[in-house]
C-alpha cells in the first residue's frame, strides 16, 4: 500500500512537469494558433480578436495557470481546430488506438511464447539456429517499413485487406478489428522477435541451474520440467519487457497510424502540434504519459507478485 | 490442475487470435461487396477540414473546396469562370453599377426542406462581412450603402461607390437564419447536403434530391483524409480512395498502368521565388532583375512535372482571361550573361549568398527551390534552402515577414485581378514582400476608381510593373494532376479552388 502511494506521488509531480514542459515547448516555438487558424488572409483586426477569443494574450504562467485548473476539474479545453471538446475528441479516438495496442500486445504475448519456448526446447539443433537468425533479422525492422512492406505485400499483392480502407469502430466492429489485424503485426513483429529471444535465453540458463536438475532427478519429464519449474522462473525477465513493449507501442501509434491511415490517438498528436492545437496536444501527451506510467507502476506489482525475492527485499 | 490450467490458457490466447484473424478476413469480404454499390465515390484530400462549417468563416482552400458542394452564393461560379445564377435566377445592374438587382429562383429549398426567403439572403449578406477575414471580401462589402428587399422575391444592393466586379462577391453562400448553431450544422442550398465528420478521419455528404437545379450524378461522397503524401499511391492503387487531385509527376508515374485515368489542368497559382524587398540585396532592382534572368524557368517544369504547367511573368495566370498578359512571359528570357552584367552592374561582381524559406509540406516548391539553387550557382549566387512547418512559414515569413526568399504559391480567394494584386500595394496589410512602388500604387488606386474597360487597362499596368521592377521572380501556374479511377468521369478543373462533385458521374 505504502509502496503504491510512493508511487502514485511520483506520478503526479512527473506528469506536472512533463505539461508544463509541453506549455513551455509552445511557447517557444514559432507559430500561432490564432494565425493558423486564419491562414494567409488573416487582418490584424480579427487575429487580435481570435487571439483574445482563443485567451492566448495572457503571460505563459496564468494560461498555465487556467489550463491546470481545468485540467485537473477534468475540464480538457475545446479544441481549436476540431469545433469539440478535447475530452470528447479523445475519447473517440482513444479506443482506436488502445484496441490497436492491445491487439499487437496480444499478439507479442502469444507468438514470443510459442517460438521462445519452441526455440529453447530445440536448443542447438537447426530449427533453433533458423529461429534465431530470423529472429535477429526481424528484430532490425523498424515498424514503419515493416508496415509498407505488409500493406505492399498482404494489400497490394494479395489482396488480404485494402491498405487505407479503415472503417470506423461505431460503424462496424468487425471491420474495424480486422483493419487492425495489419498495423498491429507491423508494431508486434519486432517485439515478438526480441521477447522470443529473450524468453529463449532465459529458459536456457535456467535449464543449467540446480534446481532443474534436482526437478529431473525427481522423476519430471522434460516437458513437466520446461513448462512448470524454468518457464516461471524465465517468465520474470518477460514479464517487464512486455509492459515496457505495451507502453513503446502506444508511444509508437503516432509512426504506425500514419502509414496505415488510422485517425487514431497518434494521428490526432501530429496534426494538432502541426495546428498548434495545444488544448488537444496537451491532453494527449498527458494521457500517454499516465498510460505509460500506469503500466509499468502495474509491471512493477505483477513482478512483485511473481517473484517473492522482491517482496522481502524491497518492503 | 496447474499444468491444465496453463494449457487452456495459451489455447485461449491461440484462438482469440485466430478468431479475430479469421472475423477480419470477413470483415474484408463485407467492405468489398460495398464496392459494387455504384452511386458512391471516396475522394481523397490532404488535409482535414476547419473547426467550422461555416462558409462565411472558412479560410482555407481545402475547406473551401469541399463546402462548395454544399452552399450556393446568389450567383455561383462554372468551370468556365463565369458566374451563373444560382439562389437568384436573374439579376440586373444600373448603367453607373452602384444597384444590383437580383430576383430569386422560386422555391429553393434549403437542406432542412425550408424555401429561401428574401430575409435569409439579406442575413446571409450582412452576416459574411462581420464573420469573414478575407479584406478584399470585406472590402467590398463595407462598399454596401443599402441592402433591401423591395417585394418577396426582390433583392436591392446600392454600393456608394461603384464597383463593376460586385456580383463576384456575390458568390457568398446564402444560408437560412434560423440555423441556431452554423459551425456545427452545415445548412445551404447546394447539390449535397452534410452527413457528418470525424477527425482526420473523413467528411462525408450526401445527394439533396430537392436541388433546384441539375441534381449531382453520385449520391454518397466520403472526402477521406491521407495525411501522409508517401500513402496517397498506395491509397489509390488499393482503391480506398477512386479520386485525388494535386498530385505529383512521380506519383503520377508510379499509377501507370492501373486503373487511373490522369487529367490534366492547372493550379490556378501564382508560384514565384518570392523577395523580401526591403532586405539587402533585394531593394536592388538589378538584383531582382538579375534573378530574373538566372533562372530556367524552362528547366524547372521539365524537371518537375516533364514540362508540365504554364510559364508565368507576373502576378496573373491564364484562369483570369482578359487580364492575363501572355507577353510578360518573355520580359526575361533566361540569360546568364545578362544576370552576370546586372549583379555586377549592382555591384555584387563575386555573387552573393541568401536563403530561400520553403514550407516543408509542399513538396513541389520544395523541388522547384533545389532547382533554383543549383541555376543560381551558375551565376556565382549562393542560395540555401530552409525548410520550415507551414505554422512556423505563417507567422515568421509570411506575418513576420521575417524572411529573405521563399517558393510558395499565392491563390486568389475570388476571381477578380485585385485578389492577387492588392497585396503590391505598398501599404497593403498582406504586402509580405514588402514591394514598394508609388508608379504601382497610382496604377492601382486608379484601377479601383474606373470603369469596367479602364480598369483592366490599370490593371494591367500593374501587372507590367510589377514585371519590369522585378518584384519576384514569377516561375509557373503549375500543372494540376488529378487521378480519378476509370469507373467514374466528369471531373471539370475550374478556375477557382473548387471540387465539384455534383459533376462526377459513374461510367
Amino acid at each position: 500500500m505504502k509502496y503504491v502511494l510512493k508511487k502514485l506521488g511520483t506520478m503526479i509531480i512527473t506528469l506536472l512537469l512533463i505539461s508544463f514542459l509541453v506549455f513551455a515547448a509552445f511557447s517557444v516555438i514559432p507559430g500561432d494558433p490564432a494565425l493558423s487558424r486564419l491562414g494567409t488572409n488573416a487582418t490584424p483586426e480579427r487575429l487580435e480578436q481570435l487571439r483574445e477569443e482563443m485567451g492566448l494574450n495572457g503571460s505563459l504562467m496564468s494560461r498555465y495557470g487556467t489550463w491546470l485548473a481545468g485540467f485537473v476539474r477534468g475540464d480538457f479545453g475545446k479544441s481549436y481546430s476540431y469545433n469539440m471538446s478535447v475530452g470528447a475528441l479523445i475519447l473517440d479516438k482513444l479506443p482506436i488506438t488502445l484496441c490497436l495496442s492491445l491487439l499487437a500486445i496480444l499478439l507479442v504475448i502469444v507468438f514470443s511464447l510459442l517460438i521462445g519456448i519452441h526455440a529453447a526446447k530445440h536448443e542447438g539443433k537447426l530449427l533453433d539456429r533458423i529461429i534465431v537468425v530470423i529472429n535477429q533479422m526481424i528484430m532490425a525492422i523498424p515498424p514503419f517499413f515493416a508496415g509498407i512492406l505488409i500493406s505492399a505485400l498482404f494489400g497490394l499483392g494479395l489482396h488480404w485487406f485494402v491498405p487505407g480502407r479503415f472503417v470506423s469502430y461505431r460503424e462496424n466492429l468487425i471491420g474495424f478489428l480486422g483493419y487492425l489485424i495489419a498495423p498491429a503485426v507491423a508494431i508486434a513483429l519486432p517485439k515478438i522477435a526480441m521477447a522470443a529471444k529473450l524468453l529463449r535465453s532465459s529458459l536456457v540458463e535456467h535449464a543449467g541451474e540446480d534446481y532443474i536438475r534436482t526437478a529431473y532427478s525427481r522423476g519430471n519429464s522434460t516437458k513437466g520440467v520446461l513448462y512448470h519449474h524454468a518457464l516461471k522462473n524465465a517468465l520474470i525477465p518477460l514479464i517487464t519487457f512486455w509492459g515496457m513493449a505495451f507502453t513503446d507501442m502506444i508511444a509508437g501509434s503516432v509512426v504506425i497510424e500514419q502509414v496505415f491511415g488510422i485517425p487514431g490517438i497518434g494521428r490526432i498528436l501530429i496534426t494538432s502540434i502541426a495546428n498548434r492545437d495545444y488544448p488537444v496536444v496537451e491532453a494527449i501527451i498527458m494521457l500517454l504519459a499516465t498510460l505509460i506510467m500506469v503500466v509499468n507502476m502495474l509491471v512493477d506489482i505483477i513482478y512483485r507478485y511473481a517473484d517473492p525475492r522482491m517482496r522481502q527485499s524491497n518492503g | 490442475m496447474r499444468k491444465t490450467f496453463r494449457k487452456t490458457l495459451s489455447l485461449v490466447l491461440v484462438l482469440t487470435t485466430l478468431a479475430i484473424a479469421l472475423s477480419a478476413c470477413s470483415g474484408d469480404k463485407k467492405s468489398g461487396k460495398a464496392d459494387a454499390d455504384s452511386s458512391k465515390i471516396t475522394i481523397g484530400i490532404p488535409q482535414d477540414i476547419e473547426a467550422s462549417l461555416d462558409p462565411h468563416k472558412a479560410v482555407a482552400s481545402g475547406t473551401k473546396e469541399i463546402l462548395f458542394n454544399i452552399y450556393e452564393g446568389l450567383v455561383k461560379p462554372g468551370s468556365d469562370g463565369n458566374l451563373n445564377p444560382a439562389v437568384a435566377d436573374a439579376y440586373t445592374v444600373n448603367a453607373d453599377k452602384t444597384e444590383y438587382t437580383f430576383t430569386l429562383r422560386s422555391g429553393v429549398k434549403f437542406h432542412d426542406g425550408s424555401t429561401v426567403t428574401v430575409e435569409d439572403v439579406i442575413y446571409s449578406i450582412q452576416r459574411c462581412a462581420d464573420a469573414n477575414d478575407t479584406s478584399t471580401l470585406v472590402a467590398a462589402f463595407l462598399n454596401i450603402k443599402k441592402i433591401e428587399a423591395t417585394d418577396d422575391h426582390t433583392i436591392v444592393i446600392t454600393l456608394n461607390d461603384p464597383d463593376p466586379n460586385f456580383l463576384v462577391y456575390m458568390t457568398t453562400a446564402i444560408i437560412p437564419q434560423n440555423n441556431a448553431d452554423p459551425d456545427n450544422t452545415a445548412i445551404g442550398t447546394g447539390p449535397y447536403t452534410y452527413v457528418s465528420r470525424s477527425p482526420q478521419e473523413n467528411i462525408v455528404i450526401k445527394r439533396f434530391e430537392d436541388y433546384w437545379g441539375t441534381k449531382a450524378n453520385i449520391e454518397d461522397v466520403t472526402f477521406r483524409i491521407i495525411a501522409d503524401g508517401d500513402m496517397i499511391v498506395m491509397n489509390l492503387k488499393s482503391g480506398s480512395i477512386d479520386m485525388f487531385c494535386r498530385l505529383t509527376t512521380s506519383q503520377v508515374a508510379e499509377l501507370e498502368g492501373t486503373e487511373y485515368d490522369i487529367l490534366e489542368g492547372t493550379m490556378n497559382l501564382v508560384q514565384a521565388l518570392y523577395l523580401n524587398n526591403a532586405v539587402e540585396p533585394f531593394n536592388n532592382a538589378k538584383v531582382r532583375q538579375a534573378l530574373c534572368y538566372a533562372v530556367d524557368r524552362q528547366e524547372i517544369l521539365d524537371f518537375m512535372a516533364d514540362g508540365k504547367g504554364t510559364i508565368i511573368g507576373s502576378s496573373m495566370f491564364p484562369a483570369f482571361g482578359k487580364y492575363y498578359q501572355p507577353e510578360l512571359v518573355d520580359a526575361y528570357p533566361y540569360n546568364t550573361e545578362k544576370a552576370k552584367q546586372l549583379l555586377a552592374e549592382a555591384g555584387y561582381e563575386n555573387g552573393f549568398s541568401f536563403t530561400i524559406t520553403v514550407p516543408s509540406n509542399y513538396q513541389q516548391h520544395i523541388d522547384t527551390a533545389q532547382v533554383i539553387v543549383e541555376q543560381l550557382k551558375r551565376v556565382n549566387v549562393n542560395a540555401t534552402i530552409q525548410l520550415v512547418e507551414w505554422d512556423t512559414w505563417l507567422a515568421e515569413t509570411y506575418s513576420g515577414r521575417q524572411f529573405e526568399s521563399t517558393v510558395v504559391g499565392v491563390d486568389a480567394s475570388v476571381l477578380t485581378a485585385s485578389a492577387l494584386l492588392a497585396r503590391f500595394v505598398s501599404d497593403a496589410k498582406n504586402n509580405f514582400v514588402n514591394f514598394n512602388s508609388a508608379a504601382y500604387d497610382a496604377a492601382y488606386a486608379k484601377a479601383l476608381a474606373s470603369n469596367e474597360t479602364d480598369q483592366v487597362k490599370y490593371f494591367k499596368e500593374c501587372e507590367n510593373i510589377l514585371t519590369e521592377e522585378a518584384a519576384n521572380v514569377y516561375i509557373q501556374d503549375m500543372a494540376n494532376l488529378v487521378a480519378l479511377n476509370k469507373k467514374y468521369g466528369g471531373y471539370q478543373f475550374y478556375p477557382l479552388y473548387v471540387l465539384d462533385a455534383a459533376a462526377l458521374y459513374v461510367k
